[in-house]
């Protein structure tokens, strides 16, 4: 009768371990005021959007890539895609018109300090990268690598509102890293 | 070179940051030169630093502008160091650019504790803040003035909007104290002085209520007495009762009185009759 009681108590110990881990690694997640960053995406979002020559397609939503990260994986999505914005998108991107410029510099700047933030909590190994956010973080590099590097970049920012949706969504109620 | 342009510029210092915003400014000597000067300002964040090192991007609201101060908050969106750079034009000369010594984090900024103004309506404690901007939040602690009082913490986001923080107990001071919160760099300031606020005891409401109380009373009873009475003289007036005296009274019927007044007649006429024959034997 012992066995069974074991058997079962390590289970609930390995449980409570997994969510104290997952818990953390929600905690280790950036707390800002994305609302800033909303309003300046929304003051471009037509434009850019009209601006994209393949509407019917997608880099970031192919069948739901986004929405399948689970709560383990999330830092190390949001790190992977803060990443892709800053190293591909907003360079690939160039703009002119000086309006537009300046909200696509005012987030790509709040991109550049969301990665200081969660730089933290890779150098507290708090930020581990699984297979299943690596192989999301592919399927949407490839996505953008099948179009040429200006439609690529110009579709990925019309779609800008998607990421930060599912940022809003998957740090809502953390604290402060 | 043109004088006025040499003034704008031989002494242009760029200030990144003042009181609770960031704004430009740029410093001369020589006051009443600015009204030629046109300013333009330009930043360059940490990105462009980092990835497009050619690219400047141009202030919203100052470029151009007539200086010597201008308000760079809508510029300065995120807390990284940002470079800035200004250049004077009067007429068609330009001046060289002029940056910044060093780059400028709006996370550096100075905050201080907001303008306030503690009153009361009532029992109501009311505070009003002064407007900051849409940045800016407020975090107002508020406590009755006695030892051991639980500290009670709001925060205020309505801009130069009076707030009702809470209902006071009569006879109690109470007093207030409030700090400014930016959100986008986490910062707080420090704690304004406290400003205190007393209410009245309860004697004179006390004594309002009893007068009240009384009042109402003296009304439960003087109204529907002076109903009665004006109930009757309203009836003494258009309906009066005619009391007859018990002489005057008819206790029989019509019919019995006139045969009754009949047989009185007869009797009288007998009695007449009889007087008259002796009158008629003497004739």
């Amino acid at each position: 009768m012992k066995a069974p009681c074991v058997s079962l108590w390590l289970v609930a110990a390995v449980f409570f371990l997994c969510s104290v881990r997952a818990r953390g690694l929600r905690r280790c997640l950036i707390s800002m005021d994305l609302h800033h960053i909303e309003e300046a995406f929304q003051e471009i979002k037509k434009t850019i959007q009209a601006k994209d020559p393949f509407q019917n397609v997608t880099i970031l939503s192919t069948s739901e890539t986004l929405h399948r990260i689970k709560p383990l994986d999330v830092c190390c999505m949001t790190k992977n895609l803060l990443a892709f914005y800053v190293d591909k998108v907003f360079k690939d991107h160039q703009e002119l018109n000086p309006q537009i410029l300046r909200k696509i510099s005012s987030i790509a700047n709040s991109f550049l300090y969301m990665q200081k933030a969660l730089r933290q909590c890779q150098e507290q190994r708090q930020c581990h990268c699984r297979d299943e956010a690596t192989n999301a973080t592919r399927i949407i590099h490839s996505n953008y690598d099948q179009l040429e590097a200006p439609s690529a970049a110009i579709k990925s920012l019309g779609e800008l509102d998607v990421f930060l949706a599912w940022i809003d969504k998957n740090h809502q109620g953390t604290s402060a890293a | 070179m043109d004088w006025g342009l040499l003034l704008c510029f031989s002494c242009s210092v760029i200030k990144g940051l003042r009181k609770n915003g960031w704004l430009v400014r740029e410093e001369s000597g020589v006051t009443g030169v600015w009204s030629k000067c046109l300013i333009l300002l330009a930043h360059k964040k940490e990105y462009e630093s980092l990835y497009m090192s050619h690219i400047w991007i141009p202030s919203s609201w100052c470029s151009p502008t007539e200086g010597p101060e201008c308000d760079i908050t809508d510029d300065v969106t995120a807390t990284v160091p940002y470079n800035l750079r200004v250049r004077a034009t009067v007429g068609a000369q330009t001046s060289a650019w002029s940056t910044l010594q060093h780059p400028f984090n709006r996370n550096s900024t100075i905050l201080t504790p907001p303008v306030m103004e503690v009153t009361k309506d009532g029992f109501h404690l009311i505070i009003k803040l002064e407007d900051l901007g849409p940045q800016f939040e407020f975090l107002v602690a508020y406590w009755r003035r006695e030892p051991g009082a639980k500290e009670h913490v709001k925060v205020v986001k309505s801009r130069g909007i009076p707030v009702h923080l809470g209902t006071m107990e009569p006879g109690a001071a109470y007093c207030v104290k409030v700090r400014t919160f930016v959100k986008a760099i986490g910062r707080h300031s420090p704690f304004s002085q406290a400003e205190c606020v007393k209410v009245q005891g309860e004697t004179l409401p006390l004594a309002l209520a009893l007068f009240a109380f009384v009042g109402f009373m003296l009304i439960l009873v003087v109204v529907p007495v002076s109903v009665w009475k004006m109930g009757r003289l309203l009836r003494y007036s258009c309906c009066p009762v005619v009391v007859l005296p018990d002489t005057l009274k008819i206790t029989n019927s019509p019919q019995k009185l006139i045969s009754c007044r009949r047989e009185e007649v007869e009797a009288c006429a007998t009695a007449v009759l009889s007087s008259e024959e002796p009158f008629k034997a003497w004739i």
